[in-house]
Formats: C-alpha cells, structure tokens, sequence
C-alpha cells in the first residue's frame, strides 16, 4: 500500500518511513506543504499522514486538496498541538483517524490496520492460535466453538493487540500505552501488563494451554503465528 | 450634647420659673392698674385686708395695709398657711403707696401647679431632642453612604462576590473623589498584573509541553525502530527498554501538564451526560487490575443514582480515576476503599474514602500542589500531579472537594457537585 508522510520534523519523518517500510508499505516523504499539495496533486495514495502543524501550509487546507484528488485515500491527522477544537474539525472534514504526538509506532500501525479493515473490507478476521480461535470483529476467543466469556475488554484488547504485531516482541511500555495511553495519571512505572496476562493464560489455560502467548524476559511479550 | 443632655432638667426649670415670673409680674401690674384706675377702695374696704385664691389654692392674691415701712418688689419662694394647708409658693411681694397709706401686695402661684408644667415640658423637649438626635444620624449615614457609594462598589463589585482576582471585564466606578478614583484604578492595575502573570504561566506551560511533543516523538519513534532492529542484542534492547521507560516518565509528566493547562484555558466542552453508576463502571474496568493486584477490598454504594450533566466525559472519568488510583496507591497490602453516592440534604456527594496511609495535618494544605510530594508511596512511583489533575478537573467542573485526614488511619475525599451538575 501506498503512503504519503507530509511531516516538517525530519528525524520523525524519517523514522515513520523506517517502520512503515518495514511494514511493508510504499513510503513517500514531503517535509512541507507546498510539496505535498504538489504530490497530492498528481500520485494516488492509500494512506496520507499528514503533521498539521507545517510551517509552511495550514495543515487543515491541505487536507481539504488532497480529499478532492485523493477521495478515497485513509487520512490520518499528527499533531504536537492537540487542541481539542482541531480535533474535531479534522475529523469533521474528513480524516479517518487523529494521533497526537507523541505516539507510539505501534499503535499508528494499529490504526492504519483498523482503517485497512474497515476501508477496504479485510474478509479474514479469524486468527488461528493452537485450538483457540480469535474472531478480532466480533471481539471474542473461541475454543471448541464455545466462547470463552471470562475473557474481559482490556484482556481481549492486549490479545488483539499482540496479534496485529504478530512474531514482534512487544515491550510492556507499548501495551501500557495501548490500553491505558488516554488515562491521564501520575504514575509513570505503572505495569499491571504482566498481571493482566498472568489472568489471561489462568483463563485460556482451563480449556488448553496458550503455548503461543510467549514471555520475552525481561522485555514483553509476542504471539507466535507460523505463517 | 451629653452635657445639653444632663442639664435639660435644670435648663426647662429655669425656663419655666421666668415664665412663671413674668406671670407674677403681669398680674401686679394688672392688679396696679386697676387701683391707680378705680382706686383701692375697689379692694381694701375698711381696713379690711383683701385675699382671693382658687378652689384648689395654686394662685392667690392678697392685698393688705402693710404696717412696716418696707419698699419690696421681689420674687421669692416662701410657704404660706392657706385655711388649713400649708403650701409653697413663689411669690411677688410689692410694696406701693397710695392716698398716703402703705400696702403690700402679695400674688403667689404653689410650686405644685409650676412643676405640674415643667414636667410636661420636660418630656416634650426630650422627645424633640431624641428626634433630633435619631433625625440626625440617619441624615450623617445617608450622607456618608452618599459620600462612600464609590469605595462600597469598589468593594463589592471588585473585592467580594466575585472570586478575587475578577479577571476580565474593568468598569470604572464613577466617582468624583480622587482618592477614590486612585484606589479604583490601583485595584485595577494589580488585578491587571495578575491576570497577566497568570497568563503568561499558562501560555508559558502550554507552549513548552507542545513543543516538547515533538522531540519526545522522535525520540520514542527511534527507540520503537531500533527496538525492532534484527541485529541488535538482547542485552542493548534491555537498555532501550529502560530508556523507552524514561521516556514514558517524561511524557507522561509533559502530557499531564498539558492536560492542566488546557484545563485551565477552559479548551475543553462541558456538553456530556453519565450517570454517577455508570462513571464509576468505567473507572472500575480500568482500575480493577490494580486493585487486584495489591488485594484492596472495593466497595460501591449508590443509594440513588443520578445523572450528571454539562459535564466533560472524559475529564470526570480522569477525576474520579485520580481519586481511585490514589485511593490504591496509598493503600496498604489488602485494604479497604468505600466509593458512597449519595445524596446529603440538597447536595449530590460522592466519597471517596481509603483505609490508607492518611494525611498528616501539617501537611493537608498543600496536597493540591504541583510537584507536591507528600506522602511516599510504597511500591511506585509518581511525579506528584495526581492530586493537581483532579483540583483543575473539579475546578473546572465547579465541583467542590473537601479532604478528611488521619495519619495512618485513612482519608475521605468528598466531591460537592453544584446543582447545575444535577440532570434529571
């Protein structure tokens, strides 16, 4: 999939392309906004980020040019100044989704994911993980076709979560920030991750044990897909 | 006045004796007139002496040959045997010759019937004098409220009522005092000062936390990348992890920050509605982890649920997560927290109430404080803007907080919600 990073901040710019690449996107890089509106113009894209705080452009009105030659592209909004009234307004004007900075790599990733989902009818939302089966629209884990209903939001969230990052460790800070990134609190080393996935393997354990759920020591965690 | 006041009596009886006085003189004169008129055979017959008094004896006139050679004409207050009564008088003696023969004259009035009119006059001159007095005092307090009107609405409008400073709006109060003027315009200026200090404390927050934003991101965009890199050790990513950590810690404080100030220029809308229940829901899915995690005993009650309305969703769930998480954090190992709704007289209450750590007394005044860390707690740690979060949410919300301590016992947090917080 094609995408277009607008984004002033170089070494940020930078390091979006890295991941996505990585992710296997097609990646394009503008650093203002007269550049982009002229690549906007021109080339198709399937993602377009774009930094609303250009020096150069109103983030809002190039927005506003890109949607008329790129009407189907998924747009999502970076911004530093998270300004509420923004917010809405790009969303108004029809960005599909809004991260304020600073955020996590992974959880962009997850977005674009739940907008690919979403946009571009992904069919295949059933994961496979030994003899449990995770049905990510529906939201539930399955074994033997009974639903295991002991299984809470935010557990099924951090399940959801490794999944989409399948074979990658991901670091306990990256679920924290995930599941808890818009709880605004004082506690900077808060790591209940390990408890919640201490519950989640009692859970899951009753019918048959979750092999694929793997510690890595020290760092997090990673479930393991043969694909 | 006091010393008018003390000698009225004595000034009314002066008054009245000269009255009474030139009463006496007059009647001599008329009683003269007559004689010189009709000659003093129209009173003395025969050498017989003349007298005459009233039925009740408070006047009488006699008129006798006066054997002594004397030459009176005064006034004195002697008593007189009257028929059987012996009564005071003031009385005028006069001496006077006539067809070579001397009399005297005497007309007396019982001093009876002269204080009989002094008291009466007394009163009256009291009650004008009260009247004055009161008479008086009002004009002085309508003058002086007059006089004063400018500095009691510089007072009122500028000092009290409004919570003080009263940013915003400056009307002048007319006034043609200068001094008045002076105060007006000095309170305005200070308030000016103020606003603008407080102003620039904010902007000054507000800009360094965004532009923090941006290099934080960058930085933790890195460390994702690297984190992923195949080639990198174990041992490296250990370290980037701890790195990412410190990160987290300086974007959590940069958030929190922001989040204050955004707060505080009201960037935020008050157009939610949620019920107290299903609020504490919310809070309880989020939080349960960590209750579990240190073995707290939670408990809801909700003797009448209630919805709150113009309030902010988000901001209320981060209030009421504070409070819970704080509740947690200096709890001891297998505690209790009481969560109570309920509703206390006319005011919607909720509590929040912690067998925790407590407050010491000492240090009670100043929990609200940024970077105010009082109490240590045990297992985590925190940057101390947990407490602040909820004040400026509560603040913001028009939602009173009153804070019970005891050290080593436990505290009580209790939030007031104002009425126009109340939905149906």
């Amino acid at each position: 999939m094609n995408v277009l990073i607008i984004e002033d901040e170089k070494a940020l710019a930078r390091e979006l392309e890295i991941f996505l690449t990585n992710y296997n996107y097609i990646c394009e890089v503008c650093f203002d906004g007269v550049s982009a509106s002229e690549k906007v113009a021109v080339n198709l894209y399937d993602f377009i980020l774009i930094d609303l705080g250009l020096p150069d452009y109103e983030g809002l009105d190039l927005l506003k040019e890109a949607k008329k030659n790129n009407p189907d592209a998924a747009y999502i909004i970076l911004t530093a100044r998270a300004e509420i009234y923004d917010r809405i307004k790009g969303l108004d004007m029809g960005a599909d989704d809004y991260l304020a900075k600073p955020f996590s790599l992974l959880e962009l990733q997850s977005r674009m994911q739940a907008i690919t989902r979403r946009k571009f009818g992904l069919k295949n939302n059933v994961v496979e993980l030994g003899d449990f089966l995770v049905n990510l629209t529906d939201r539930i884990i399955t074994h033997g076709g009974a639903e295991i209903s002991a299984i809470t939001k935010k557990e099924f969230d951090l399940v959801a979560y490794l999944i989409l990052h399948k074979n990658r460790t991901v670091t306990r800070n990256q679920l924290s920030e995930h599941i808890w990134g818009s709880i605004i609190n004082d506690d900077y080393d808060s790591n209940y991750i390990d408890a919640h996935i201490k519950n989640i393997r009692k859970k899951l354990n009753a019918f048959s044990p979750p092999d694929w759920l793997e510690t890595v020591r020290g760092l997090g965690y990673k479930i393991k897909i043969n694909t | 006045m006091i010393l008018f006041v003390a000698l009225l009596p004595v000034l009314i009886k002066n008054i009245n004796q000269n009255y009474t006085d030139s009463r006496l003189r007059k009647q001599k004169d008329k009683v003269l007139k007559t004689v010189k008129e009709l000659g003093i055979k129209y009173y003395i017959q025969n050498g017989e002496s003349y007298a005459a008094y009233t039925p009740i004896k408070d006047v009488y006139v006699s008129l006798e040959e006066d054997t002594l050679n004397e030459n009176l004409d005064n006034i004195k207050n002697e008593v007189r045997k009257v028929e059987a009564d012996t009564i005071e008088y003031r009385i005028l003696s006069h001496n006077f010759h006539i067809e070579k023969r001397n009399y005297l004259l005497e007309i007396g009035i019982s001093q009876d019937s002269v204080n009989e009119r002094t008291g009466p006059l007394q009163s009256i001159a009291f009650v004008i004098l009260v009247s004055m007095v009161i008479l008086t005092i009002i004009a002085d307090q309508v003058y002086s409220d007059y006089i004063l009107r400018p500095l009691s609405l510089i007072i009122k409008t500028k000092l009290i009522g409004n919570k003080f400073p009263n940013f915003g709006s400056y009307k002048e109060v007319k006034t043609s005092t200068y001094d008045f003027h002076h105060l007006d315009i000095s309170i305005h200026q200070m308030i000016q000062t103020i606003e603008s200090t407080f102003q620039k404390e904010r902007e000054f927050i507000s800009n360094a936390s965004h532009e923090l934003m941006t290099p934080i991101s960058i930085l933790q965009s890195k460390i994702e990348n690297m984190f992923e890199e195949e080639d990198v050790a174990d041992e490296l990513k250990v370290r980037l992890l701890e790195m990412q950590k410190i990160l987290n810690r300086l974007k959590s404080i940069t958030k929190t920050l922001l989040l204050i100030s955004q707060i505080e220029n009201e960037q935020f809308l008050k157009e939610d509605k949620i019920s107290v229940s299903a609020l504490l829901q919310q809070v309880y899915d989020e939080i349960s982890i960590r209750l579990q995690d240190k073995n707290i005993n939670y408990q809801v009650n909700i003797n009448n649920d209630w919805n709150l309305v113009n309030v902010n969703k988000f901001l209320l769930f981060n209030l009421f997560f504070n409070l819970v998480n704080n509740a947690i954090k200096y709890n001891k190992e297998g505690g209790d927290i009481k969560v109570e709704a309920l509703k206390e007289g006319n005011a919607y209450v909720v509590k929040i109430i912690d067998t925790g750590l407590g407050i010491s007394a000492a240090d009670l005044p100043f929990i609200f404080n940024r970077f105010k860390k009082l109490r240590q707690s045990l297992q985590q740690e925190s940057f101390g803007l947990g407490l602040p979060i909820v004040k400026s949410i509560a603040d913001f919300h028009h939602i009173k907080i009153e804070v019970a301590s005891e050290k080593d016992k436990g505290s009580t947090f209790k939030l007031i919600f104002s009425p126009e917080l109340i939905g149906s």
